[in-house]
């Protein structure tokens, strides 16, 4: 590992006036699960790393007034399937929290630090975007609020200004008749990154949908909402053929990555398969 | 470069050290502390041969910097044990032949024993995905998952500490 300074600021304001003063040369550590990997892997070699690590006030889910999900940048993915919170009323977040990377990288690794560090292939990002979340960005000169959509950007890039750090993920309440589901495709059992994602969060009566979000993750640079398929599953009942349909939609819809990995063809397949699969589960239809 | 002083808790024990900021944990705990215990395996996140407890639950100490264990309480495989009796998840993997040529297995027994504090009574496919960040080249997996759910049997009948 090469040399660096490991600087550790007390608050946001603190570490901001450093990020801007250190500029390209300085990365901020969270957990570290992932800076540490690029790191180490000489793909990254950053002079001096600012800690956010023991930052007071970045911890910590809980629900406001209006009903909103509040989760502190410095909850673990381990905190994020822990919390009762999430269990009770976003259950497809704390599901796809459980399933991150690993157990190991589950309990070190931030959801602040996933979000900020914008890997394709990891599961935060597509299903935050479903549950329409917003990112709180702080800095020295305050606070802005930013919509996910708006806050991802490209492959491995971000909105993050020089001067700001995430704080937080908001994610607005549920209707009483939504459920959502997040489903993916590993190419293997023991591969930890997935190839394709797919995020689903209908209101429905049995298999009437009334209201559809569509995001599709890790086949493409960054998470996408696949407006077309989501007008054309609201106000439709859902058959099997309804959701193949649809699935076809999205797979069509998508410009999938095209690299060692997986290529084009292949990740448009996997995003149409798991579609369909994920629309006939949230719809307790028969499986093909 | 920049050295910092940090105290943990390492095996139930207060530790004071100064460490450059690029020392990794692994390291640390492997060249300073002389605790080789812990493995250095694939070093890039991927093995799981050098994980460790913090704060109770399994981490990757070779994704983890020494300076990023101030004021935790570390657990490596040495500590597991209360002198001469080992821990639950050691002696079933003992008594399963939980292990081949060994390397993996202080790895695998600290996984084990973070999996269990979470879930004392787990299913055999929660075991498989509690130990999904953790190769056995030997490909043993079969005896390591009997090995677990063997200690959540034994953990039921006799609770431990750890």
């Amino acid at each position: 590992m090469q040399n660096f300074e490991f600087l550790e600021p007390a608050t946001v304001a603190e570490a901001s006036r450093m990020l801007v003063d250190l500029g390209e040369d300085c990365r901020v550590i969270a957990g570290g699960t992932a800076l540490l990997l690029a790191m180490r892997q000489r793909m990254l070699t950053p002079s001096h790393l600012v800690s956010v690590g023991h930052l007071a006030g970045l911890r910590g889910i809980s629900v406001d007034a209006q009903g909103w999900l509040n989760i502190g940048a410095l909850s673990t993915h381990a905190d994020v399937a822990a919390s009762p919170l999430i269990r009770a009323q976003w259950p497809m977040l704390a599901s796809m929290a459980a399933r991150v990377a690993n157990p190991q990288v589950r309990h070190q690794g931030t959801i602040g630090g996933n979000l900020c560090y914008a890997d394709p292939a990891t599961d935060p990002p597509c299903c935050l975007l479903a549950l329409d979340a917003w990112v709180v960005l702080g800095s020295a000169r305050g606070e802005r609020l930013l919509p996910l959509a708006d806050f991802l950007v490209d492959y491995y890039t971000t909105a993050l200004e020089a001067h700001e750090l995430l704080t937080a993920i908001r994610v607005p309440p549920l209707a009483a008749d939504a459920q959502g589901l997040y489903t993916r495709h590993l190419r293997t059992a023991a591969e930890h990154r997935p190839l394709a994602s797919v995020a689903l969060l209908v209101r429905r009566r049995g298999t009437a949908c009334s209201e559809a979000r569509i995001a599709i993750g890790a086949s493409t640079p960054i998470p996408t909402r696949i407006p077309r398929a989501e007008a054309f599953l609201a106000g439709r009942t859902v058959t099997p053929a309804v959701a193949d349909q649809a699935a076809a939609i999205v797979a069509a819809d998508i410009t999938p990555m095209d690299d060692a990995r997986g290529d084009a063809q292949y990740r448009r397949h996997s995003v149409h398969v798991v579609a369909r699969r994920s629309l006939l589960l949230l719809f307790g239809l028969p499986q093909e | 470069m920049s050295t910092h002083t940090l105290t943990l808790t390492l095996n139930g024990e207060a530790v004071e050290a100064s460490v450059p900021a690029r020392r990794l944990l692994a390291d640390f705990l492997r060249d300073d502390l002389g605790l080789s215990g812990t493995k250095r395996g694939c070093e890039t996140g991927i093995c799981g041969a050098c994980s460790v407890l913090m704060d109770g639950r399994v981490v990757k100490s070779c994704l983890s910097l020494a300076v990023q264990a101030r004021g935790r309480a570390i657990t490596t495989i040495e500590g597991l044990s209360q002198g001469e009796t080992l821990h639950p998840v050691q002696e079933s993997f003992m008594q399963c032949g939980g292990l081949q040529c060994g390397y993996c297995t202080p790895g695998m027994v600290i996984a084990s024993c973070s999996l269990l504090k979470d879930n004392p009574h787990p299913t055999v496919d929660e075991v498989r995905h509690g130990l999904g960040g953790n190769l056995c080249r030997c490909t043993g997996y079969a005896q390591i998952i009997e090995s677990v759910l063997h200690a959540a049997e034994m953990t039921a009948e006799k609770p431990h500490g750890n």
